[in-house]
């Protein structure tokens, strides 16, 4: 056999294979989703069809593709007809660059992540689609705040992104044995080599986790609100705006949207993992020890391959799990912020943190000290810096990670904003205390400290 | 009312450029997942800003008052069950109450100890209710089926009294209907401690602390204390404006004459406030709980009363403190076998009046959360 017909194997059972994952482990996360919900809130979720109610989901796919299709009457037809496949295709196509495992690796793009961030970008145009062709206007409400959101959260998604590319041009082959700044520098794109840059020889381990987890958190912060999931989940507020974009669908087009919501989840855990958590690395995912098990050439070496990219594929798809689960226990036990607090978390809070670590990040790697001591610094610096958000930032600054404005802001913003301020001389938002007034009268107002 | 007589028009405005805008009318409900009911909201839209907003009842109405003139005074209790079909124990204390009243006859010590302890059991319930669907609307979908967990066995301990879950029917003009069953008040202990112990503090720290939670409640929805009278609201929704007003303290009835209560009062005035207040309460009617378990007298739970009840001509007024507020009923005798005229002030009712001014200018998320934090019934606001 030569080249060619491999290549068209490979790209074939690359491709299939993404393509089943996607399509079953929507199906598997819905159930999933429902179970594990069901168990935080004290009850049993499915439980009638099949064995522990595993054959729920099935069934449900199944009797949406039967369903009729509805339209409404004045809805713009074509867009509306089309939103969900603009919505759908770029999930797929997104897929194809996940790295599995060394093997399943369809499209090895040198320029995966932003091959990825483009496609994820699409996203926006099909429900802004959706929103506007319903002629609804729960529908438009929704479909606005979905893309405002959407694209509010690219921006700190890619700069999430940036901190392990940066670490990748540390680690480029050329840096390590060479470490001058003139040979390296030059960080990767691919995800393939972003992975393998986390499976050092020296360090098989070194998950770029334990030195960006700032980087992680933002991501994944990022990722729920793509996703458009709780607490996240204002486009769809379903006490709200009923359904928000998908109000008006049905059947078919609305499994479109779910099992590309459901998609969406995937792709950003199964990119946290592969850019933060070490891709496919894991106990038994080492080409080295199984080929000396069964030899390198021939079946044995066959064998050794299958087996180290099973292994791979297990871990993948292991650690993705772990982080889809997380989901779900954030959906379980979060309220939903307000369209405001949310954009004001992205502007205010999430892009200047990821634009701050970006710069202490770059700073660290460029202090002449070494290799070793740069990632440990960069480290406990990415640690601190984690810790003070999570802990400290309220207290020193005032700035809410929940969109909570510190005074002085305050005090700008609602001279100048053009929200009509309500009659009668009562404050719209915080009462008199927060503002600096002096609590008097029957109803002396208590500073919101002593609350607890 | 009906509908079409109110005229909702939306503004037109040109800006210097010559970009046009236009405000958006939303009608929120009476399909609606959190308009608790069958509550109409037509909202005057600028973008996400909330311009105007009015609401429409009565899509609930089913003409209670009107019932009760055809209907003995015995059997008004039944259809009082369905006005506030949250607190159906606290609306039949009331209609006895006041139908004793027209008579003038008072119930036995036992069944009014009875009375309190299935009241605060109610509002127990009821709060629950409102602080579940609140987090439900401010999105988190766990309280709700954590509250509800507990609720059902108050529902429980309800079936085991009065042979109903919901609808009780179990007070009596004179008393109660029957004795509390064998073992039920060590079921209540029980029901009390764990809910004192576990449930309460668990349900604290979802939402209590939950920095999010805080974002959308604190400041949202602010009544200040004059406004709050003005509008005669009651319950929760003025004690979490700061005024200390209860009638189970400033006009005590029943077994509230002997059992001291501590009303819970926040001074913010707002969504929190009035989240705040509900928690409180339900920890101050296990205290009350408690206290009557402790001090229950013997004796028997009901009067003896005519088969056919014919109160001497005259009127009346008396009122209770139900889980949203003072609920009251006005009603006169023209010394026939039928209540002449049964009014009931339900504290929905006058709650809900606030919410056009709370609205305007807020959000369309904040929409939803300060609806849910006046906490109305519908079916008490359109009997």
């Amino acid at each position: 056999m030569n080249d060619v017909v491999l290549n068209i194997i490979h790209f074939l059972i690359t491709f299939l294979f993404s393509l089943g994952f996607l399509m079953t482990a929507a199906t598997i996360l819905t159930y999933l989703e429902r179970k594990v919900q069901a168990y935080m809130q004290d009850r049993y979720g499915p439980l009638h069809n099949g064995p522990a109610g595993i054959l729920q989901s099935p069934f449900d796919v199944v009797k949406l593709l039967l369903k009729e299709d509805m339209k409404v009457t004045k809805a713009d037809s074509i867009v509306f007809r089309v939103a969900p496949v603009i919505f759908f295709a770029p999930v797929i196509t997104a897929f194809v660059v996940l790295p599995f495992s060394p093997y399943l690796t369809a499209g090895a793009l040198g320029t995966g992540i932003i091959y990825y961030v483009a496609l994820s970008s699409i996203d926006v145009i099909g429900v802004f689609m959706a929103g506007w062709g319903s002629n609804n206007k729960y529908a438009l409400i929704g479909g606005l705040r979905a893309t405002a959101q959407m694209i509010s959260y690219e921006l700190p998604l890619v700069l999430a992104i940036v901190g392990p590319v940066m670490l990748t041009s540390l680690l480029a082959p050329d840096c390590l044995h060479n470490a001058s700044l003139a040979s390296c520098g030059i960080g990767s794109i691919s995800f393939s080599q972003i992975v393998s840059a986390q499976m050092q020889s020296a360090a098989p381990w070194f998950w770029f986790a334990l030195v960006q987890p700032l980087g992680l958190i933002v991501y994944y912060i990022c990722g729920l609100a793509e996703t458009n999931r709780a607490p996240f989940d204002l486009p769809e507020a379903e006490s709200e705006l009923v359904a928000g974009y998908l109000t008006e669908y049905s059947g078919l087009r609305w499994a479109m949207f779910f099992l590309g919501e459901y998609g969406n989840m995937t792709i950003v855990s199964a990119i946290a993992t592969s850019l933060f958590l070490g891709g496919w690395s894991g106990p038994g995912a080492s080409i080295g020890f199984w080929s000396g098990l069964f030899g390198a050439t021939g079946f044995g070496g066959f064998a050794a391959q299958v087996i180290f990219n099973a292994f791979g594929v297990f871990w993948f798809v292991f650690k993705m799990s772990v982080l889809l689960l997380v989901f779900m226990w954030i959906r379980a036990t979060l309220p939903r912020l307000r369209a405001d607090q949310l954009m004001r978390f992205a502007w205010l809070f999430l892009i200047p943190l990821t634009l701050v670590n970006i710069l202490i990040t770059g700073l660290i790697l460029l202090l002449p000290i070494g290799l070793i001591p740069q990632l440990i610094v960069s480290g406990v610096v990415n640690w601190a810096m984690l810790l003070i958000v999570i802990f400290g930032f309220r207290r020193l600054t005032g700035v809410s990670p929940t969109g909570k404005l510190p005074r002085w802001i305050q005090q700008s913003a609602s001279g100048r904003n053009g929200v009509k301020a309500p009659t009668g001389g009562r404050p719209a938002g915080r009462p008199a205390s927060a503002l600096g007034a002096p609590a008097t009268g029957p109803g002396a107002i208590v500073e919101s400290g002593a609350r607890r | 009312m009906s509908t079409s007589a109110v005229a909702f028009r939306a503004g037109q405005f040109e800006d210097a450029g010559g970009m046009r805008s236009e405000e958006m009318i939303l009608n929120m409900g009476p399909q609606h997942p959190s308009t608790h009911g069958v509550l109409r909201l037509v909202l005057t839209l600028d973008g996400e800003t909330v311009v105007q907003c009015t609401p429409v009842i009565g899509y609930l109405h089913r003409g209670m008052e009107k019932i009760f003139e055809n209907r003995p005074y015995m059997a008004g209790i039944r259809y009082i069950d369905n006005a506030d079909y949250l607190s159906p124990m606290i609306n039949e204390t009331l209609y006895a109450q006041t139908v004793e009243q027209l008579m003038g006859i008072e119930a036995p010590r036992r069944a009014q100890y009875i009375r309190l302890i299935v009241s605060e059991m109610e509002r127990i319930a009821s709060h629950l209710v409102a602080i579940g669907t609140y987090g439900l609307d401010l999105g988190a979908t766990t309280p709700i089926l954590w509250c509800f967990r507990d609720r059902e066995q108050i529902l429980d301990m309800f079936e085991a009294v009065s042979g109903h879950r919901f609808t009780h029917n179990y007070m009596r003009v004179g008393g109660v209907l029957q004795d509390l069953p064998q073992g039920w008040m060590q079921t209540c202990e029980r029901f009390i401690d764990n809910f004192v112990n576990k449930s309460l503090p668990e349900l604290e720290e979802l939402l209590t602390g939950n920095e999010i939670f805080d974002a959308r409640t604190e400041g949202v929805g602010y009544i200040d204390p004059q406004q709050a009278v003005a509008f005669a609201l009651t319950g929760p929704t003025l004690r979490g404006s700061g005024v200390p007003f209860d009638v189970r303290v400033d006009r005590p009835y029943g077994a509230y004459r002997e059992i001291a209560v501590i009303p819970q009062v926040r001074q913010e005035g707002d969504c929190f406030a009035r989240y705040r207040v509900k928690m409180d309460e339900m920890t101050e009617s296990c205290r009350l709980i408690r206290l009557a378990l402790d001090r229950l007298p013997g004796g028997s739970i009901c009067q003896r009363t005519p088969i056919a009840l014919r109160p001497q001509r005259g009127e009346t007024y008396a009122s209770v403190e139900s889980a949203r507020g003072e609920e009251s009923i006005y009603m006169i005798s023209d010394g026939s076998e039928y209540p002449y005229r049964a009014k009931i002030r339900a504290p929905s009712f006058n709650n809900l009046q606030i919410l056009p001014e709370l609205l305007r200018g807020n959000k369309i998320g904040d929409v939803i959360a300060i609806l849910g934090s006046i906490d109305i019934v519908l079916g008490d606001v359109d009997r």
